[in-house]
Parts: C-alpha cells; structure tokens; sequence
C-alpha cells in the first residue's frame, strides 16, 4: 500500500513536469497518434488487396495492434525509464535511487514518463473500437489484457537491459530485441510454424503482446487468460531476479549530480 | 576544387568514423535478418493464398529481393533530423555557422559518410538472408543500374530530413515530424508491400509523390532493371531533388534569420 502511494506520487509529478511543455505535449500525443493510424494503413491495404491470411483478417489485426499500442504505451507512460534501464546501469546513474529508502528496481523505471506513450495508449483503444468487436466485457477483456501485456513488456525490457550488468553496452542489442518484439508482434501469428511459436512465447514473448491478448479480447477462454496470466507472472519474476542479481555486480559512477 | 575539397574531407572522415565500432555497425544491420524472415512468411502465405506465381509483375523471390532492397536504403539512414534538432536546440549551431563551411552541405557529406558502411553491412545481412529463403536475385546485375538511384534516394531524404530537422528553429521538438514522414515514406515509398501490389488509383497517386523515388524506383529497378524504368525513375527523382533542395534553401535562410544564440 505504501509502495502504491509513492508509485501514485511518482507519476504525478512525471505527469505534471511532461504538461510542463504543454505544445510538446501535445504535439507529441497527436503526432504519435497519427504515426500509429498511418502505420496501420498499410495493413488495410494489404487485407483490402489480399483479403486474409491463414484465416487472420483485418478485424484480428485492429485488435492485435490495439493491444500493443495500449500496452507499449502504458508501459511507456508508467515504466518509461525500463527502455533506458541499460542506459542508467551503465552510466552509474542507479546510485540516486540506491541512495533513497525506495524499492531500486521499482524507483527507477517509474521515474520517467515518455509523452508520446499517451497517443499509443489511446490510439490502442481507438483502435480496438474500430475492429467492429466492440462489446462490454470485451472491452473490460481488452482492458485487462491490456494490463497483462503492460506487464509483459515492461518485465522483458528489465529483463534485457539487466543484462547491462554483465555485458557493458548493449544499445545495439536492446535495440534489436526491441524491434523483433514490435515487428513479430503485429504480423499474424498464423504465419509462423510451431517452432517459431515456441519463440515468440519465451525468447522473444511477442505472442504475450499480441496475438495471445487479442485472441482473449476476440473471445474469452481460459487457455488464453492462463496463458496471458503465466506469462505475465513468469516474466514479472525473471525479470525481478535477474535485476537483482546482477546488482551485486554493479559498479557505482561515483558521480555527483542532480536527477530532474 | 578547393571548396569541394573540403566536403570530400568531411565525408571521408564521416566515413572512416563510422567504422572504428565495428560492433555497432554490425549490431545494428542485424535487425534486418528477423525483417527478412518475417516478410518471407508473409508473402509465402500470401502468393500460396491468391493461387499466383506472379502479382503486379513480381515472383515471389522478385518481391523478397525488392524488400531487402528497399530496407536497405531505409535501414541505412542516419538520424538527420533528429542530428540537425539537436544543433538547433543546444546552439551548438551557432559553432558550426562561423566555420568556413556551409551548414547543409557539412550535413549532407557527412550524413551520405554514415549511410555507406551502414548500407553496405544491411545488403550483407539481408541479402544473405534472402539468398537462403528463396535463392539468387534474378538480376543480379540490377545493382550496377539501382545505384544511382540509390545515391539518389539518399539525397531526396537528406532534403527531406534536413527541412524536419530545421522545423525545430520554430517548434523545439520535431519527432512527431519525423515519425509521420517515415510513416508516409512508408505507405507511398512501398517499403513494406511494393506499390505493384497496391489498388491501380492508390499506385497512380503513389507513384507520382517523392516517396516513390526514396525507395520503391531503386528497389524496383533492381529487381527489374530495364533502360525504360531507369528513364523514368531518374527523370522523376532528378525533378524532386531540384524542387526539394530549391525549397530546403530557402528554408534554411529563413530558419537563420530566426536565430537567437545567447551568451557564448
């Protein structure tokens, strides 16, 4: 409960020093939004010319990059600091939150809010609104899949960049990891043999972002929410544990300076 | 000569930099290996699903070389908006206006000296990687007739990017700019479904706009090359480079007279 209060405290004040620029603000959640609309235009040019594949239709898509966005955008909004995390490991810059009476791992990815994350969270529902499968408890599914996938993303990228800990730079690799998990998350699912679906729910979890979120939202079954649910768990505890242990190993910046 | 000299320097140096991390360079053009991959899945399904052999005059191994091709170009792009935002944003641009060099053209040798190592490296990658899905180019020598294109696309996006980044003497932040352009380069540029492909209207007014002769003219002439299309992608990209410089000119001296620089 403490933990919540502070969380709260956190992003408000993120919150308010991101309105700060109140026209970057803006410009940055349109602008974000519009990005995401043009980026889907060309998946309705695809299904207008090629109509589905395997079965997967432009309907599975709306709700599929629904979801993402949503999710990629909560994370960025609550967790902005987990796509830096390497970053701050490696500049010394985790001896601020070290030095404060605050869980570290927690303190630290929270402490920033990436604007344009706001435009991907609406656009998610925007989205899912246009998929023509708009209901109630779809929407409170899509909602809580949403949340899932949040915690998805967010635990692969402390995951990843803990490796920081132990490998120097990694910009490159983040990188790379950062756009499998986007690109194999919005193509259908359907395309890929079983082999390759064995990866996209453990080395790269882009099914836990995607395709397993949206099949819940399109239809509740238990396997889904089991599997969402796991996953989330899973990766929420690996990743914790990884940060941990490879805080052992970390070597302080010895650097003065003031966080903003 | 002289005053083309030292742009020659600039990009040689550019040029020489980007190889002393050799990690970095290669790292990045990894992420074109897992773009191939998934592209060949799709059009795997999708040539299979429509029952053809051949859709708007491209094979299957056509279309996945076109891909690697257009990815190429895009993926070797250096950040130039955001590069220029930064000098606006910091002032570090008033260092470089009293330098005896232009500002844009130190930008431009420097910025086609990034984009060759890192161009060079996602061919690698990327055509090793469609080599091994679906075989050889069916032009292999369609390089040779793509690269003036290819330089040419590189100096459009140059235009492009340099206006962005100047965007930022009146708004601060540009990435908003920046991402609606890679978006729009995306649709109209057919970066991830060759314009071939797209409904006869969208690809009359497709084919017609800049972003076509960024990336869809190369890639497509190097799948197909043929004296007819090199005709018409060089006329069209040659029209849209004289317009584009013409205008980032005058945006550039505008942008000038905007500027503040405080203390020193």
């Amino acid at each position: 409960m403490k933990e919540l209060r502070f969380l709260l405290a956190v992003w408000k004040s993120n919150l308010l020093s991101a309105m700060e620029y109140r026209v970057s603000f803006i410009t940055q959640v349109l602008g974000m939004m519009l990005n995401d609309f043009m980026y889907f235009v060309i998946w309705i040019i695809f299904f207008q010319q090629f109509k589905d594949v395997r079965g997967w239709g432009v309907n599975d898509m709306y709700i599929t990059y629904g979801i993402l966005a949503s999710s990629f955008g909560l994370m960025s909004m609550l967790f902005g600091n987990a796509l830096y995390l390497s970053d701050i490991i490696n500049k010394g810059r985790l001896d601020y939150y070290l030095s404060l009476p605050r869980p570290v791992l927690l303190h630290t990815i929270s402490s920033r809010m990436i604007a344009s994350g706001v435009g991907d969270f609406v656009y998610g529902f925007l989205s899912y609104g246009l998929s023509g499968a708009l209901t109630w408890d779809g929407l409170l599914r899509f909602i809580l899949a949403t949340l899932l996938a949040t915690v998805v993303f967010t635990a692969f990228f402390i995951l990843l960049q803990s490796l920081a800990f132990w490998l120097g730079m990694i910009s490159n690799f983040v990188g790379l990891a950062f756009n499998a998990l986007l690109t194999f998350g919005i193509y259908p699912i359907t395309l890929f043999d079983n082999y390759a679906k064995l990866i996209l729910f453990t080395v790269i979890p882009a099914a836990l972002v995607g395709a397993v979120p949206a099949a819940f939202v399109s239809s509740f079954t238990w396997q889904s929410l089991v599997e969402l649910l796991v996953g989330a768990l899973v990766f929420l505890f690996l990743a914790v544990t990884v940060f941990r242990i490879g805080l052992k190993r970390y070597e302080s910046g010895s650097a003065i300076q003031v966080e903003v | 000569m002289k005053r083309i000299a030292k742009y020659w320097f600039i990009f040689q140096i550019t040029l020489l930099n980007s190889l002393a991390y050799p990690g970095e360079l290669i790292g990045r053009s990894l992420m074109i290996i897992p773009f191939m991959w998934v592209f060949f899945q799709l059009w795997k399904v999708t040539f299979n699903a429509a029952g053809l052999d051949v859709i708007g005059g491209l094979t299957l191994q056509d279309t996945l070389w076109y891909l690697m091709m257009a990815e190429t170009i895009e993926l070797g792009r250096p950040q130039l908006a955001r590069t220029i935002s930064e000098n606006v944003k910091d002032g570090s641009i008033a260092y470089m206006l009293n330098k005896p060099y232009d500002f844009m053209l130190y930008h431009f040798s420097s910025a086609m000296g990034e984009t060759i190592f890192r161009a060079i490296w996602n061919a690698v990658f990327g055509g090793a990687t469609v080599w091994f899905l679906v075989g050889a180019p069916a032009h292999p020598l369609g390089i040779l007739v793509a690269l003036p294109a290819i330089i040419g696309a590189w100096v459009l996006h140059f235009c492009v990017n340099a206006m962005i980044g100047l965007l930022a003497f009146v708004t601060e932040d540009v990435s908003a700019f920046t991402w609606i352009y890679q978006k729009l380069a995306f649709i109209f540029g057919g970066l991830l479904i060759p314009l071939d492909f797209y409904p006869q209207w969208l690809q009359t007014i497709a084919k017609a706009l800049p972003f076509s002769s960024t990336i869809y003219g190369p890639a497509r002439l190097f799948v197909s090359p043929s004296l007819e299309l090199f005709a018409n992608v060089m006329v069209l990209q040659i029209i849209w480079i004289l317009i584009l410089s013409l205008t980032l000119t005058l945006v550039y001296r505008h942008g000038i007279t905007r500027l503040t620089v405080n203390g020193g």
